[in-house]
C-alpha cells in the first residue's frame, strides 16, 4: 500500500471515531443490547451451573448478535446522511475499507471486553489459560470485524434493512464461529487449545480481509 | 439443440429409474435403502456445482459487466437452492432410516446447512435490491465472498466433529470402493442430474438487456 493509503486509513478511522463519539446512541445501543441479553439469560438460569460447551456457545452467540446491532450501520449511516458520495469522491477504496474495518475492530474489542467481563462474573467461568482464551477471542473478533465491514457495504443499497445484515453475515462467519465455540469450550473445560484449529481461524481471518479488499474495489468504483 | 437435450434427458432418466429400482443389488448393511443414495448424491453434486458455477459467472460479471452473466449466476443459484433442499430432505430421510434421527449436525449435514444459508442469503440480497446493475454487482461480490467458506467446509468441519456419514464414493486413499453395477448406475444418475441442471439453466434465459430479479 502507498503511504497516502495509510494516511487515508488513519483519517477514515479518526472520522469514524469522532462521529461515533458524537452520536453516542450507536454505542449505547450495542452495549445495552449485550447487557440486556446477558442479564436475561442469567436471570432465567438463576445461577445454574453450565457445562463448558454451553458456556462457550452462549458467549459467542451473545457476541455475534450484539456485534450485528452495531456493525451494520457503518455504511448505512453514510448513505442516510448523504455523505457516501463525498466519501466515494475523495476517499480511496482501500483507505475507506480498512479505516472502517479498523474502527469496527476497535468497537468490537470494547464490546467484547464488556461482554466477557460480565459473562465471567455472572456465569462463574473458569479458564485454564487466559492467554489462550484471549488468542481465540481475538481471532474471532478480527474475523467479525473484517467480514462485517464488507457485508455492511454490500447491504447499503438494499431496501430491506432489519435482519438482512445478520442473514448475510452468518454463513460467511460460521468458519470462525464454530471453531471459536469449539476452542473456547476447550479452554473453559481445562483442555489445551488445538493450535491447528486456532491457525485455521487466523488463516480464515486473513482470507476474509484479502477477499474483502479485492472485491471492495469492484463494489466501490461504480460505472 | 435444446429439444434433443430434453429427449436425451428423458431417456436417461427412464434408464436411471430402471437401474435403481430393478437392477441395483441391496447393499451390505443398508439393504434396499441404498437406493436413496442414487437420488441424494446427484442432488448434492448439483448443489455444489451450481454454487461454484454461480460464483464463476459472478466473477465473469465483475470482469465484463454484461447482464447475461448475472442472469446465469442468479439462475444457477436458484437451481442450486432447489437442489440443495432436495439433497437435504433425501439425506434426512436416509439418516432417519439408518441412524434413527432426521438431523444430528453430522459434519456433512453442517456443510449442506451452510450451503443452504449461503444460497438463502444470496437470494435474499438479490430480492432486496431493485436496481438491476447494483443488484448484479452486489450479489456478485457476495457470491465470491461466500466462496471463501469452501476450504473450511471441505477441510475443517470434518475434522472438528465425528461423522456417521458413509465414506465418499472416492475414499481418502483415492480408491473407488463400490460394486461395479452400483458405480455405473451412480455415474448415469450423476450425468442425468448434470444434464437436467444445464437444461434448466438455459431454459428461457432472459436477453442481455432484460432484467431478471
Amino acid at each position: 500500500m502507498r503511504p497516502s493509503v495509510f494516511r487515508g486509513i488513519r483519517l477514515v478511522f479518526q472520522k469514524e471515531l469522532i462521529v461515533g463519539m458524537r452520536f453516542k446512541a450507536a454505542w449505547s445501543t450495542i452495549f445495552m443490547f449485550a447487557l440486556t441479553t446477558l442479564s436475561c439469560i442469567s436471570l432465567a438460569l438463576q445461577g445454574a451451573v453450565l457445562e463448558p460447551d454451553l458456556q462457550a456457545a452462549l458467549l459467542w452467540t451473545i457476541l455475534f448478535f450484539a456485534s450485528m446491532t452495531g456493525m451494520d450501520r457503518s455504511f448505512a449511516d453514510e448513505d442516510m446522511s448523504g455523505t457516501l458520495p463525498a466519501l466515494k469522491l475523495y476517499g480511496d477504496a482501500q483507505a475507506v475499507l480498512f479505516g472502517k474495518m479498523l474502527y469496527a475492530l476497535f468497537l468490537l474489542l470494547a464490546l467484547s471486553l464488556f461482554v466477557m467481563l460480565l459473562f465471567f462474573l455472572l456465569f462463574d467461568v473458569q479458564t485454564a489459560s487466559l492467554s489462550e482464551f484471549l488468542a481465540v477471542a481475538l481471532a474471532g473478533i478480527c474475523g467479525l470485524a473484517g467480514a462485517g465491514t464488507f457485508i455492511a457495504a454490500l447491504a447499503t443499497g438494499a431496501h430491506v434493512k432489519s435482519g438482512l445484515f445478520s442473514v448475510l453475515m452468518l454463513p460467511v462467519i460460521l468458519p470462525i464461529f464454530l471453531p471459536a465455540i469449539f476452542l473456547t469450550s476447550a479452554v473453559f473445560g481445562g483442555e489445551p487449545v488445538l493450535l491447528p484449529h486456532l491457525g485455521g481461524m487466523i488463516l480464515y481471518d486473513l482470507l476474509l480481509v484479502v477477499g474483502a479488499s479485492v472485491l471492495f474495489d469492484y463494489f466501490w468504483y461504480e460505472e | 439443440m435444446m429439444k434433443y437435450l430434453s429427449f436425451a434427458i428423458m431417456l436417461l432418466t427412464v434408464l436411471v429409474l430402471y437401474l435403481v429400482f430393478f437392477v441395483v443389488p441391496p447393499a451390505e448393511g443398508l439393504g434396499g435403502l441404498v437406493r436413496i443414495a442414487f437420488f441424494h448424491i446427484p442432488m448434492a453434486w448439483i448443489s455444489v456445482l451450481a454454487f461454484l458455477m454461480s460464483a464463476w459467472w459472478a466473477a465473469a460479471y465483475l470482469r465484463k459487466g454484461t447482464l447475461r452473466q448475472d442472469h446465469l449466476s442468479a439462475r444457477s443459484a436458484k437451481l442450486g437452492f432447489v437442489f440443495v433442499l432436495l439433497a437435504t430432505v433425501s439425506g434426512a430421510i436416509f439418516s432417519k432410516l439408518t441412524w434413527g434421527a432426521y438431523w444430528n449436525w453430522d459434519p456433512r449435514q453442517t456443510t449442506i446447512f451452510v450451503l443452504i444459508l449461503i444460497y438463502g442469503a444470496y437470494l435474499t440480497l438479490r430480492a432486496a435490491i431493485p436496481e438491476p446493475r447494483k443488484r448484479a454487482r452486489t450479489s456478485a461480490a457476495y457470491s465470491l465472498f461466500s466462496c471463501l467458506t469452501v476450504p473450511f467446509l471441505v477441510f475443517i468441519i470434518p475434522r472438528l466433529y465425528f461423522s456417521l456419514h458413509p465414506t465418499p464414493v472416492l475414499n481418502a486413499e483415492g480408491h473407488v470402493d463400490m460394486d461395479p453395477v452400483m458405480l455405473g448406475t451412480l455415474m448415469a444418475a450423476l450425468l442425468d442430474a448434470t444434464l437436467i441442471y444445464v437444461r434448466l439453466l438455459f431454459h428461457h434465459l432472459p436477453k442481455e438487456d432484460s432484467h431478471e430479479p
